[in-house]
């Protein structure tokens, strides 16, 4: 995904598309604004917008997105609602537990418990990300040594509550997506950009 | 005192201090990975070397004492290479856990690691397959031991138990339970404390979080009268139980303190309740109709001043007989000793090194002394002598001479007791009448303890130099209490003996000085607090209306050592507590707290605010809790008594004595300790009683059925009856050997 676009030069000058726009002076007496006021009332500019829209209807070619039925496509360092991702090779949950991106979080709102597992490792028994409070900052994807918790691209959170939560089970990749190819990987800081080579967990590169 | 230099600096080392010891006083750095301050130096980790300009080589800093003149170099190339390569080594193989690991963020190896600025391996060995161990309430990683050592020096110096040791075998090394396959102690827990690294751990508390989410909360254990320094390390559960806080686990500050397995790991016993409007109603009118006030000593300063003022206001009476023969017993004494309070402390026995014990299960009633007298032992090589009717296995490594004497006869044993520590002592005419006239030959023949162990008692203490009487609970409510105090002041009088006299709870001692305690009658309308009652309000037992447990009040304590101790709130309590009941009475004051400037400076508390009192100990192992009672001076009036006969205890005869780890109501219903409520006798006992192990009986008169278990390490005839699962729990408020009628339930 490697982007060649020639940079713009935002200098105002002959060469360049910028220039400085002309700008009436404000008025500044009573009376001025009270002239202003008068001219900008009836001067039918109302009508003007009316008629743009009227003419796009009656062309039928829209360039609206049919929301929700409709969705942009959004970049891939979009950051928003998380995901838990699994490891390629065995399934298994990539959180270790380390509990890192619970204390990273400016707005205090990662929550997870933790303990252990028969085989004597630590198991993550609980995940919860409060969304009402997540600013999507990015900073618990960021900190975490495993490239566990990543934004995903669903951006809808709308609630009746301020508080509303994502688990665990929301969160983590299941297992037949993980077989299907479905799990993607987060192409932000210190991962390494997934392409056709990547066959393993990218932990391991 | 020995002058030196430490890196050109002069300074002066006290007799007995090593130069690490120095080196800290004075503010020099010198980094450690295996120094412990309260036991012997392990000398296992060789970080601490330092430079002398006598010696070649490079000398421990931690276990060499300084000599005079000498000239010590802390920091050069040669040493802070020396202490990198030290590292590395380290940090061979050390699995890379940190993420997971309970101890990351309060690492001594990652700190260190860090502070060396080790970031890659330098040597290789060949990794072994190391098998994690569970052992109870502790799991052992030997792959992330780094054999410091320090574990097994506090096991066995301080603690006692002796249960764990190194396996040497080179890069297999590994610390092994001693003498058997699976870890047996009495899980005090301190080795988890001590260990720098993640490799001793808490198995409830492994992996369930983190050492940086854990907001710490300084207190003061609830469980017995010794009144240890912990920590409550408290954190938010998760959402789906409601985001309350709860308790993860206890901490203490090892490096001065000990914690016994009760104050660690016996600790979720809070409680929770709401603000239910006509219960409290309710609560304060059966508080407006009682005659009086039963409670118990789990209780803490402010409270029981409160008591106190309401029984001024309303003229009701104030029950608590455990308090109250322990308040008559320092009476007693004190109109011999003249002084409000006994000279010896924890610290005092530690430092001994000659001990008497007498008259209570220290290993079980009060851990602390019993730590301290193993610090003693292993010290100052301490001669201890043992005096009970019931032996105690857990102490065989520290006593030199255990002296068995019969259930009942304390009285008489003390008389020759004092009678032979006062020998060569300088006494009054009156005293040395008392002492001569003792029937020597009754005595000693009723209460089995012949002439020559006395004789033996004072052949093996005579060269001790700072001695200590310990006196245990059993003789506080002894029939004959009283003379047994006198006896007990006029040994401290005049030998060189420092006394400690164990309180039975948490605070017995400070309810004793606060309170004016009635006898208690069995009367209708009494309000109890932890304690039976016609209404009963607490968080003890079956209570009609919850108030906050120990962990969840601020407040004060008095502990044995006559210190006055504040605790803190770990978990919120949502409902009353007892100063909202009295408040409506018209003992008015908008905290509990309020009380803490108003303790009776008459009795030796001083006028200081709870906000003002400190709770933790400084970088030096200062003390820096609460403060000292001051000792008051008391009228000298008391007349010793002639010993009475000596009563005897035949037939089936039990001693109520807790298992090691539980106390009362609280630890009892805690989730990590052992509750084992069974009754445990010998063999002997067993057959006098006619029992065999396993079968179900109940004691005439209470109504606990409880298993018999053939318990080998016992011997003679009396068995052991545990009391804490008793509702409210505690040891009895009587003379803890009783004669006892078995029934027999089922078959
Ligand atoms: S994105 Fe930021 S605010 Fe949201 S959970 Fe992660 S660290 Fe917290
Ligand atoms: S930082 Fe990553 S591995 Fe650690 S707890 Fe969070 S999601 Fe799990
Ligand atoms: S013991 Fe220390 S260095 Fe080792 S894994 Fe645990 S935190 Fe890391
Ligand atoms: S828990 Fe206490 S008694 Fe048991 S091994 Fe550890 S230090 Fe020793
Ligand atoms: S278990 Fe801990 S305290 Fe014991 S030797 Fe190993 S590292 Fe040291
Ligand atoms: S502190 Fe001296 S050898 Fe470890």
């Amino acid at each position: 995904m490697q982007h060649n676009e020639p940079l713009n030069d935002r200098n105002v000058s002959e060469q360049s598309p910028y220039f400085y726009v002309d700008i009436e002076a404000y008025p500044t007496t009573g009376w001025d604004k009270f002239k202003q006021v008068i001219k900008r009332s009836f001067k039918g500019e109302l009508f003007v917008g009316l008629w743009v829209v009227m003419r796009e209807m009656i062309k039928f070619d829209i360039h609206t997105v049919q929301y929700p039925k409709e969705k942009l496509p959004i970049g891939p360092r979009y950051r928003a609602v998380h995901k838990l991702l699994r490891l390629w090779e065995s399934g298994y949950e990539r959180c270790i537990g380390c509990g890192l991106c619970e204390k990273i979080c400016i707005s205090d709102c990662i929550r997870m418990d933790t303990k252990i597992d028969e085989n004597s490792r630590k198991e993550v028994t609980e995940y919860s990300i409060n969304l009402g409070r997540c600013i999507f900052c990015g900073y618990c994807a960021e900190v975490c040594p495993e490239l566990a918790i990543v934004h995903g691209q669903r951006y809808e959170n709308g609630s009746e509550q301020r508080a509303h939560f994502v688990i665990k089970d929301d969160m983590l990749t299941p297992l037949d997506w993980l077989t299907s190819g479905q799990q993607a990987e987060f192409p932000g800081f210190g991962a390494i950009t997934p392409n056709e080579s990547v066959t393993k967990t990218p932990l391991a590169y | 005192m020995i002058e030196f230099t430490i890196n050109n600096q002069p300074v002066t080392a006290l007799k007995g201090e090593t130069i690490l010891q120095v080196a800290r006083k004075t503010g020099f750095y010198i980094p450690t990975m295996c120094y412990i301050e309260k036991t012997k130096p392990c000398a296992s980790c060789r970080l601490c070397v330092v430079e002398a300009d006598s010696v070649d080589g490079l000398i421990l800093s931690c276990q060499t004492p300084p000599t005079q003149g000498l000239a010590v170099t802390i920091d050069s190339d040669r040493l802070q290479q020396e202490r990198t390569n030290i590292m590395r080594l380290y940090d061979v193989n050390h699995p890379l856990e940190c993420g997971v690991c309970d101890k990351s963020g309060a690492c001594d190896l990652q700190n260190k690691t860090l502070e060396f600025g080790i970031s890659a391996q330098h040597f290789s060995a060949k990794d072994q397959n190391r098998k994690i161990e569970h052992w109870g309430l502790i799991n052992y990683d030997p792959s992330l031991c780094i054999l410091c050592e320090k574990c097994v020096h506090v096991c066995n110096e301080i603690i006692g138990d002796d249960a764990i040791t190194l396996q040497f075998g080179g890069y297999k090394s590994a610390v092994v339970p001693k003498n058997s396959e699976k870890l047996d102690c009495t899980f005090c827990g301190e080795c988890i404390a001590v260990c720098p690294v993640g490799a001793l751990v808490s198995s409830q508390f492994q992996y369930s979080a983190n050492a940086w989410e854990l907001t710490q909360i300084p207190a003061t254990c609830a469980h017995c009268s010794a009144g240890c320094s912990l920590t409550y390390e408290v954190k938010h559960t998760s959402n789906s139980n409601g985001a309350k806080p709860k308790i993860y686990r206890v901490t203490n500050n090892f490096e001065v303190a000990t914690l016994c397995g009760a104050g660690r790991f016996g600790f979720d016993f809070d409680i929770q309740a709401s603000k239910d409007n006509e219960l409290f109603e309710k609560a304060v009118a059966s508080f407006k109709n009682a005659k009086a006030i039963r409670f118990s000593s789990l209780i803490t300063n402010e409270e029981a001043m409160i008591l106190q003022r309401l029984k001024a206001k309303m003229g009701i009476k104030l029950f608590n007989e455990e308090a109250r023969g322990y308040q008559s017993f320092m009476s007693a004494y004190s109109s011999v000793s003249g002084k409000s309070a006994f000279s010896g402390s924890l610290d005092a026995i530690a430092q001994s090194d000659g001990i008497i014990v007498l008259g209570g299960r220290v290993s079980a009633d009060n851990p602390a002394v019993r730590y301290a007298m193993t610090t003693a032992a292993r010290h100052n090589g301490a001669r201890v002598v043992y005096m009970h009717p019931l032996e105690d296995a857990l102490l065989q490594n520290v006593i030199t001479q255990m002296v068995r004497y019969e259930a009942g006869s304390e009285e008489g044993v003390v008389a020759m007791l004092a009678q032979t520590l006062l020998k060569n002592c300088d006494i009054s005419d009156e005293t040395k009448g008392f002492l001569d006239s003792l029937d020597d030959g009754y005595l000693c023949a009723e209460s089995n303890v012949g002439d020559e162990e006395f004789d033996r008692i004072a052949a093996s203490l005579r060269r001790a130099k700072r001695k200590t009487l310990i006196i245990g609970s059993d003789v506080l409510h002894h029939k004959r209490a009283a003379n047994i105090a006198r006896l007990c002041g006029l040994i401290e009088k005049y030998s060189d003996y420092s006394l400690v006299i164990i309180p039975q709870n948490v605070n017995t001692v400070g309810v004793s000085l606060i309170c004016d305690l009635d006898q208690d009658e069995k009367i209708s309308d009494v309000v109890g607090y932890n304690a039976k009652g016609d209404f009963i309000v607490g968080s003890l037992g079956e209570y009609d209306m919850a108030l906050p447990s120990l962990n969840q009040q601020e407040g004060t304590f008095v502990s044995l050592n006559y210190q006055l101790l504040s605790t803190n709130v770990a978990v919120a309590f949502e409902g009353y507590c007892l100063n909202d009941i009295t408040t409506s009475l018209g003992v008015k004051a908008e905290n509990t707290i309020d009380y803490t400037v108003q303790l009776p400076t008459e009795k030796g508390f001083k006028a200081v605010e709870f906000d003002a009192l400190g709770n933790f100990y400084g970088p030096l192992g200062e003390d820096n809790r609460g403060y000292q009672l001051e000792t008051m001076d008391c009228t000298i009036d008391g007349v010793l008594e002639e010993i009475e006969d000596l009563p005897e205890f035949n037939g089936t005869v039990v001693y109520y004595s807790n298992p090691v780890n539980q106390f009362n109501g609280y630890t009892a219903r805690t989730s990590q300790l052992e509750h084992d409520t069974s009754l445990r006798g010998s063999a002997q006992f067993a057959a006098a009683a006619r029992l065999s192990g396993g079968e179900r009986i109940q004691i005439e008169g209470a109504n606990t059925v409880r298993t018999f278990i053939l318990d080998e390490s016992l011997k003679g005839t009396i068995a052991l009856v545990p009391t804490f699962d008793t509702s409210f729990g505690g040891l009895p408020e009587t003379y803890r050997f009783e004669k006892i009628k078995l029934i027999k339930v089922g078959s």
